[in-house]
């Protein structure tokens, strides 16, 4: 980058006010909004307001003058201007005709030209809405049926398909804003939140849950029951189960995208029932039970 | 974007924003959610904001320039437009 007191076109010891006044008439000249036919008038304009960025602010100003900085850096970050969006085809709020409203009003071929530009704006397709809509964790793996009551009293029937994960966004051809004209209403986009579960948890296609067994259970095997996204079933835990065991129940998990289902793992948790003569004076007597170390390979 | 996110990304004060609604100036989209904006909002607030602190105009300089400045930018669609309807006719 030049020098920027070159850029403005002031002496190294110009005041304040003087380096203010050079940059306005400056940026007046070249502010790309105020000449948006002027292409090259941008790159003019963002070395001239980098330059007095840099010495419109003193402590700057000095670092620069004392050689602690230099001017490389003091461009402006890239934004896109005003006239990029208002000179653009797209219909916008702020676009105002009255500068040409006359030749409108005559019979001709160039108010035709004209009044066509007005009537592709005056069918704007419709805006898109935004919803968001919880549901349970169950219904995310199975699929559900909801209504979303929208803010006007109006509902939206929204079909959850099966195995839809948290944050997903569901989109309802032409549930928006209506449109103007002959444009086409806007969609409707729900973003779908999955309320966490206080059993299952979700790991990809996979589900899993902790399931608590009791020390009999865990020793001697048994068929306990189980819940399931579609219910519950009965599990055969099979003998010398563990805490940490994990039991694969197929295809109870979530829809795989190209068919097919994830599984469910259940965890199993072995608890000991509360305290009981019993249970101790045979834990007392249980040799077996005083040998075995299970932190052996830990040191 | 939501007028938080806006007043983020134009670093505008709240009590600005309230003023420069009021004016006119700014423009939003009422949806059934409230008021939304857009990239073209950001950008005229960053223009406006120039003009102001920048070039000194005061509010009613603001009025006329953005009222002269949109009658400008929509001559210049009405004129592209009109290049590309004639395109490839001969006069």
């Amino acid at each position: 980058m030049r020098n920027p007191y070159e850029v403005l076109g002031v002496a190294a010891t110009a005041s304040a006010a003087e380096i203010q006044s050079a940059y306005r008439k400056l940026a007046k000249k070249l502010h790309p909004d105020l000449n948006p036919g002027d292409k090259t008038a941008e790159e003019k304009f963002k070395e001239v307001a980098g330059a007095y960025d840099l010495l419109s602010d003193a402590e700057k100003r000095k670092r620069f003058d004392s050689g602690e900085i230099d001017a490389s850096g003091a461009e402006r970050p890239q934004h896109n201007f005003y006239r990029d969006y208002a000179s653009s085809d797209q219909g916008h709020p702020y676009a105002d005709t009255s500068g040409f409203a006359d030749f409108m009003d005559t019979d001709d071929a160039f108010a035709e030209l004209l009044r066509r530009g007005q009537r592709a704006r005056a069918n704007r397709r419709g805006q898109d809405m935004h919803y968001r809509l919880p549901i349970d964790f169950v219904e995310s793996i199975t699929g559900a049926n909801k209504r979303l009551t929208l803010p006007d009293g109006s509902t939206l029937d929204v079909k959850i398909p099966p195995g839809l994960v948290d944050g997903q966004t569901l989109r309802l051809k032409g549930k928006g804003a209506p449109g103007a004209g002959k444009g086409g209403a806007g969609d409707a986009l729900i973003e779908v939140e999955v309320l966490p579960d206080r059993r299952f948890t979700r790991d990809g296609d996979d589900i899993s849950l902790e399931v608590p067994i009791s020390v009999t259970e865990a020793v001697l095997g048994g068929r306990i029951r189980v819940a399931t996204p579609t219910g519950d079933v009965t599990v055969t835990v099979p003998k010398g189960s563990n805490t940490g065991t994990t039991l694969r129940l197929k295809g109870k998990g979530a829809p795989h995208r190209g068919g097919g289902h994830g599984d469910e793992l259940v965890k199993l948790k072995v608890m000991l029932p509360k305290s009981d003569p019993e249970l101790e004076a045979f834990v007392t007597n249980w040799s077996k039970g005083k040998e075995f170390n299970p932190r052996e390979d830990r040191i | 974007m939501n007028k938080k996110e806006f007043l983020k990304s134009s670093e505008l004060r709240v009590q600005t924003l309230e003023l420069w609604l009021e004016q006119q100036w700014l423009i939003p989209e009422q949806t059934s959610r409230g008021i939304r904006f857009t990239d073209i909002d950001v950008a005229r607030a960053r223009l406006i904001h120039e003009l102001k602190n920048d070039f000194g105009a005061n509010d009613e300089g603001v009025d006329v320039i953005l009222h002269l400045m949109d009658q400008l930018h929509e001559l210049r669609r009405a004129l592209a437009q009109l290049r590309e309807d004639i395109k490839g006719r001969s006069f």
